[in-house]
C-alpha cells in the first residue's frame, strides 16, 4: 500500500525535476540564437483498476517538445532573405553614388570647367599660359573620367569577391544542413524529437536565407530538402549540391551563379533567386552597375568625341601656321561587342561570328547596352534590343542604332551578342596632347561685314561643321537683297571662279544658310539686323591671323550648350545622371528599411512563439519547485505510513 | 503575446542604434550646413544644385571673357583718344604752315614735326592689349597690323573683329583697316581716305621747296579737310568702343545677377534651414533620451528580482 504512494511520490518528483530541468535549459539558452523554448509534457499515468474504481498511479514525463511554428519560421526566413537582398544592393548602390558626386568634386563640374577654360584661350589665343590652363583642365577631366571608370571596375571586382565569399558560405551551410538531416533522421528511430538538432538545422537554414532564399520540403523521414531559384535543389535529404561563381555567358567581365548537380553545371537566373544577399549583389551588378557604367560612358564618349571633332575643325599653333588642323585631344574606350559564350565556334574554338561597332553620332548615344540576335521574321536582318527599356529595332547589316553603326560578320543563326557602345569609355579616358600649341583655337575661316554695310548685322558666330573644308581657300559672300532678310550667296575659289551659289531667307536666331544646307562646310549666325545691299564675307583665315584668332575656341565654348548627353547639355545631363542614381539609392533605402522592418516583425512573431521569456521561466521555476516539494511531502507521508506500519507490526 | 527576452533585447538595441544614427545624421547636417550631402538625400534638389553650380562656374567664365573685352575696349578707347590729340596737333601744325610769311625752312621744320606725329600715330595704331594681341589687329595679326610699305601704310591683319564669348559676343579687337585706312571721304563718296596716306602727302607737299603760295594754301586747305575726315572716322571708332564699354557694363550686371541667382538657387537646393534643423535635432535628441530611459527602466524589471 505504501509502495504505491511512494511510487507516485517518486514519479511526481521525477516529473517535476524533469520540468525544472527543462526550465533550467530554457533559462540557460535564453540568449542562444535560434533556440526554441522546450517544455516537458506531463501525462497522467493510467489508473489501476480495483473493485472500488480506478486508483491513480501518478504522473509520467511523456516527452520534451519544443515550441515551434513551421509557418512562422518559414516566414521569418523568407523575410530575412528579402531584407538581406535589399540591404546588399543598398550597400553597393551607396558606393556607386560616390562615383556620381556633385559639386566641385564632381565629374560634371570638371567637364564644365574644362570647357570654361576655353574662355581664357579665346581671350588670349597666343598666350601659352591660357593654353596650359586648358590642357590642365583637360587632364583633370580625363583623370576624373578614368577615376570613375576604375572605381566602377573596382566595384565589379568587389561584387565578385563578395559573391565568392557568399557562395563559399552557402556551400558550407548546405553541407551542414545535409549533415543535420542525416543525424535527425538517425535519431528519429528513438521515437522522441531531437529538439536541439532541429534548432541547429533551423539556425543553419536561417543563416542560409541571408545569402539565398530557399524553399523547403519536408520529406517525412525527418529530413528537410531545400530548393533555390524556383525549384533547383540545393539540399536533398542527406546530400548537398554546390554553388559556384562563374563568368556571365553574355559578358565575361560580369559574374553569374551556377549550381552543380552531379556533373551538370546550371547557371541560375538572377531574377529567379528571389532573395538573399547573392540576389542583391547580382541585381546591383546586372542593372545598377551596368547603368552607372553607361551613364558615365555616354558622357565620356559624347564629350571626348565632340571635343575631338571640334579640334579637327580648328587650326593649331604648329608651323606652318594655318595648315595644321587639330588632332584628337582625348582618347577613350571605344564601343565593344561581346559574343555570347554559347555562340557557334570554329574548329579552333574561336567564335565564327563577330560584330564591329562604330560611333557615327556621339550626340545620339543612349546610356544602354544592347542585345543583338538574328531577326527571324526578316531574313538577313538583325534584331537589336535596347536593354534599358526593351525597345527593339530590326536593322540590316551596317545599320545605325542610337548613333552606333553595327556591322555583323560571320554570325550563325542562334548567335547572340551583347553590344556596349559606351560602357567601357570612361575607364581608358586620357588626354593625348601635351604641347599647348596643339590646341586648335583658331578657326579655318573668318567672317566680316563689308565697310559700307548700313544694317546693324554683325557676325555673332561662325561654325565650321566639317573637317577638312570641302574647298580650302574658297571665299564666300552673302549679299542681302532686301530689308526682310532675303539673301543670295556665292562661293568663289582662290582664282575668283564661281563654285556654287544659292539664295535663302534669314530669320532672327536662325543660321545662314538654313540647315541642312551649308556653304563650303560653314554656317553663321547674325547679331543685329541686315539691310539691303549689306555684304558678309567668309574667307580663309590668313596665316598671320592664326596665332591670335579665337574662332574655334568660341565653338568649343558652344559645346557647353550643345545637346550632347541624351538631348541635354553636359551640365544638365550630369545632373540627370546624378539624380538617376540618387533616386535608385533612395528607392533602395526605403525598400531595405521596409523589408528590414518586415523581417524584424516576422522574427518577433517567430520569437514570441519559440523564444524564452525569463519571467515565464521564473514563474515555472516556482511552480515546479513547489510541485517538487509537494511530491517530496508525498514521499515523506508514504515513508511515515510505512514506519507506522512497521512499528505497529513490530510491536 | 509572449515577449521573447532575447528578441526584446535585440529589438531594443537596434532601435537605440537607429535613434543614435538619426541623431548623428542630424548632427552631420548641422555641422556641414548642407541638407543635401549626396544625391540620394534629395535627387531633384541635387540635380538643381548641380545645374546652379554649372551656371555659377559659367558666369565666372563669362566674367573673365567680359574683363578681357573691357580691357581691350578701354585700351582702344584711350588709344583713339590719344590719336585724336595727335591729329589735333597735326592740324595745328598744318594750319600754321599755311602762314604766307613762312619760309621753306620753317615749313620743313613743321613737316618734320608732322612726320614725328605721324610716326607716333602709327605706334598708337599698333598698340598691343597686353594679352599678345594688337588693339587694331582685326581677326588676328602676328605682326604690327599697320605697317609701312612701298606706296604707304598697309593692313596686315585679318579684317573684321575678334569676339569674346561673354554669353553674347563682345569685341576683343577693332578692324584696324576700317579705323585707320578706310575713313569715308565726305567730299568724294564712296572713296575712302587712309590716315597715313593723308599725312604722308601733307608731309611730302610741305617738304617740297619753292612752291607758290597758292599751292601751299591749297595743300593746307585740302589737308585740313582730309585731316578732319580721318579724325572724324577715328572719333567714330572711339565712340563705338565707348558704346561697347557701355554694353559691357550692362552685360557685367547681367552676369553678376546670373551668378547671384545661381548661388541662391544652389543654396536653396542644398543648404540647410538652420532653424528647422536645430528643432529637428532637438526632437531627435529627446527621442533618443526617452529611448535610453525606457530601456534602462524596462530592463530592470524581472520576476527574478522579486523571488530572492
Amino acid at each position: 500500500m505504501a509502495s504505491a504512494l511512494m511510487t507516485i511520490g517518486v514519479k511526481a518528483m521525477q516529473a517535476n525535476y524533469a520540468a525544472l530541468q527543462t526550465t533550467g535549459h530554457n533559462i540557460a539558452n535564453a540568449n542562444v540564437d535560434g533556440y526554441s523554448r522546450q517544455s516537458a509534457t506531463l501525462t497522467t499515468a493510467p489508473g489501476q483498476f480495483t473493485g472500488s474504481g480506478y486508483l491513480g498511479r501518478g504522473v509520467d514525463v511523456s516527452s520534451v517538445v519544443r515550441a515551434h511554428d513551421e509557418f512562422l519560421t518559414r516566414e521569418a526566413a523568407n523575410a530575412r532573405s528579402l531584407a538581406a537582398m535589399d540591404t546588399a544592393r543598398l550597400e553597393q548602390l551607396r558606393r556607386l553614388e560616390t562615383v556620381f558626386a556633385g559639386g566641385e568634386a564632381g565629374l560634371g563640374h570638371a567637364a564644365g570647367q574644362f570647357l570654361n577654360a576655353f574662355v581664357d584661350l579665346g581671350n588670349r589665343p597666343s598666350d601659352p599660359a591660357a593654353r596650359q590652363v586648358v590642357l590642365g583642365r583637360a587632364a583633370d577631366l580625363a583623370a576624373r573620367f578614368a577615376g570613375a571608370g576604375s572605381a566602377l571596375d573596382q566595384m565589379q571586382a568587389a561584387v565578385g569577391a563578395e559573391l565568392r565569399a557568399a557562395v563559399g558560405r552557402v556551400n558550407d551551410l548546405a553541407r551542414g544542413i545535409a549533415e543535420a538531416n542525416q543525424r535527425i533522421a538517425a535519431q528519429r528511430g528513438l521515437g522522441q524529437p531531437a529538439n536541439d538538432l532541429l534548432d541547429e538545422r533551423e539556425r543553419l537554414i536561417a543563416q542560409l536565407s541571408d545569402l539565398v532564399q530557399v524553399s523547403r520540403v519536408d520529406a517525412g523521414d525527418g529530413t528537410l530538402s531545400l530548393f533555390v531559384g524556383g525549384g533547383q535543389r540545393l539540399v536533398l535529404g542527406v546530400g548537398a549540391d554546390t554553388f559556384s561563381v562563374e563568368a556571365d555567358p553574355a559578358d565575361p567581365s560580369r559574374f553569374a551563379i551556377a549550381l552543380t548537380e552531379g556533373s551538370l553545371k546550371r547557371t541560375i537566373d538572377e531574377g529567379s533567386l528571389g532573395g538573399g544577399s547573392i540576389a542583391g549583389l547580382l541585381r546591383f551588378q546586372n542593372q545598377d552597375l551596368v547603368d552607372g557604367r553607361n551613364l558615365v560612358g555616354r558622357m565620356a564618349t559624347a564629350i571626348g568625341a565632340a571635343v575631338n571633332e571640334q579640334q579637327a575643325r580648328g587650326l593649331t599653333l604648329q608651323p606652318p601656321l594655318g595648315t595644321i588642323a587639330g588632332s584628337d585631344l582625348f582618347e577613350f574606350g571605344g564601343p565593344q561587342a561581346q559574343a555570347h559564350a554559347t555562340n557557334a565556334r570554329g574548329p579552333g574554338g574561336a567564335f565564327l561570328g563577330s560584330v564591329a561597332l562604330t560611333v557615327t553620332d556621339p550626340y545620339a548615344l543612349a546610356a544602354s547596352d544592347y542585345e543583338l540576335r538574328q531577326d527571324t521574321s526578316v531574313p538577313g536582318n538583325w534584331l537589336v534590343t535596347r536593354l534599358t527599356d526593351g525597345t527593339q529595332v530590326s536593322i540590316a547589316n551596317g545599320g545605325v542604332v542610337d548613333g552606333v553603326q553595327i556591322s555583323v560578320a560571320g554570325a550563325q543563326p542562334g548567335d547572340r551578342f551583347l553590344l556596349q557602345p559606351v560602357g567601357r569609355a570612361a575607364a581608358g579616358f586620357k588626354r593625348l596632347l601635351d604641347d599647348p600649341r596643339d590646341l586648335a583655337a583658331a578657326a579655318p575661316l573668318v567672317a566680316r561685314q563689308a565697310p559700307g554695310n548700313t544694317g546693324t548685322a554683325s557676325v555673332a558666330s561662325l561654325s565650321v561643321g566639317v573637317a577638312p573644308l570641302p574647298v580650302p581657300g574658297a571665299t564666300a559672300r552673302v549679299t542681302f537683297t532686301n530689308d526682310t532678310g532675303s539673301y543670295a550667296w556665292d562661293l568663289l575659289d582662290g582664282g575668283g571662279n564661281l563654285l556654287a551659289s544659292g539664295t535663302g531667307l534669314w530669320q532672327a536666331g536662325q543660321p545662314i544658310p538654313a540647315p541642312p544646307v551649308d556653304i563650303n562646310g560653314f554656317s553663321l549666325r547674325l547679331a543685329g539686323v541686315p539691310r539691303t545691299g549689306d555684304i558678309l564675307t567668309v574667307e580663309p583665315t590668313p596665316a598671320a591671323a592664326v596665332a591670335t584668332n579665337n574662332g574655334n575656341a568660341l565653338q568649343m565654348l558652344a559645346l557647353r550648350d550643345a545637346a550632347l548627353v541624351g538631348g541635354r547639355s553636359i551640365a544638365e545631363g550630369y545632373g540627370q545622371a546624378m539624380a538617376d542614381i540618387g533616386v535608385r539609392v533612395q528607392g533602395s533605402r526605403s525598400a531595405a528599411d521596409i523589408s528590414s522592418a518586415v523581417a524584424a516583425q516576422a522574427e518577433q512573431a517567430r520569437a514570441s512563439q519559440s523564444g524564452v521569456n525569463l519571467d515565464e521561466e521564473a514563474a515555472r521555476l516556482i511552480q515546479f519547485q513547489q510541485s517538487y516539494q509537494a511530491a517530496a511531502k508525498v514521499l515523506q507521508v508514504a515513508q511515515s505510513i510505512l514506519e507506522t506500519l512497521l512499528s505497529t507490526a513490530g510491536r | 503575446m509572449r515577449i521573447s527576452a532575447a528578441n526584446a533585447f535585440d529589438r531594443s538595441v537596434s532601435n537605440l542604434q537607429l535613434r543614435q544614427r538619426e541623431l548623428t545624421e542630424a548632427q552631420e547636417q548641422l555641422t556641414s550646413g548642407k541638407r543635401v550631402q549626396r544625391a540620394s538625400d534629395d535627387p531633384a534638389a541635387a540635380a538643381r544644385a548641380e545645374r546652379a553650380l554649372a551656371h555659377q562656374a559659367r558666369a565666372d567664365a563669362e566674367q573673365r571673357a567680359l574683363d578681357a573685352s573691357r580691357n581691350a575696349m578701354q585700351l582702344t578707347e584711350s588709344a583713339l583718344g590719344h590719336a585724336g590729340e595727335l591729329m589735333q596737333q597735326v592740324r595745328e601744325r598744318l594750319v600754321s604752315a599755311g602762314n604766307g610769311t613762312y619760309s621753306d625752312a620753317e615749313r620743313r621744320t613743321l613737316a618734320e614735326a608732322i612726320r614725328g606725329l605721324r610716326d607716333d600715330l602709327l605706334a598708337v595704331a599698333n598698340r598691343g592689349d597686353g594679352a599678345g594681341r594688337y588693339l587694331f589687329g582685326g581677326q588676328g595679326a602676328d605682326a604690327p597690323p599697320l605697317a609701312d610699305a612701298a606706296g604707304g601704310v598697309v593692313y596686315n591683319g585679318a579684317r573684321g573683329q575678334l569676339m569674346a564669348s561673354a554669353g553674347e559676343p563682345t569685341p576683343l579687337s577693332v578692324d584696324g583697316e576700317q579705323a585707320w585706312l578706310m575713313a569715308p571721304d565726305p567730299a568724294n563718296p564712296p572713296a575712302t581716305l587712309s590716315t597715313f596716306a593723308v599725312l604722308d602727302s601733307i608731309v611730302a607737299d610741305l617738304l617740297t621747296p619753292n612752291r607758290p603760295p597758292a599751292a601751299i594754301a591749297q595743300t593746307v586747305a585740302e589737308g585740313v579737310r582730309r585731316i578732319d575726315a580721318v579724325s572724324d572716322n577715328l572719333q567714330r571708332w572711339r565712340a563705338r568702343a565707348g558704346e561697347s564699354l557701355n554694353r559691357i557694363d550692362a552685360i557685367g550686371e547681367r552676369i553678376a545677377q546670373t551668378r547671384l541667382d545661381a548661388q541662391r538657387q544652389r543654396s536653396e537646393a542644398e543648404d540647410l534651414d538652420m532653424v528647422q534643423a536645430i528643432s529637428e535635432f532637438q526632437t531627435r535628441q529627446t527621442g533618443y533620451e526617452a529611448a535610453l530611459k525606457t530601456y534602462a527602466t524596462v530592463q530592470r524589471m524581472s520576476l527574478f528580482e522579486y523571488i530572492r
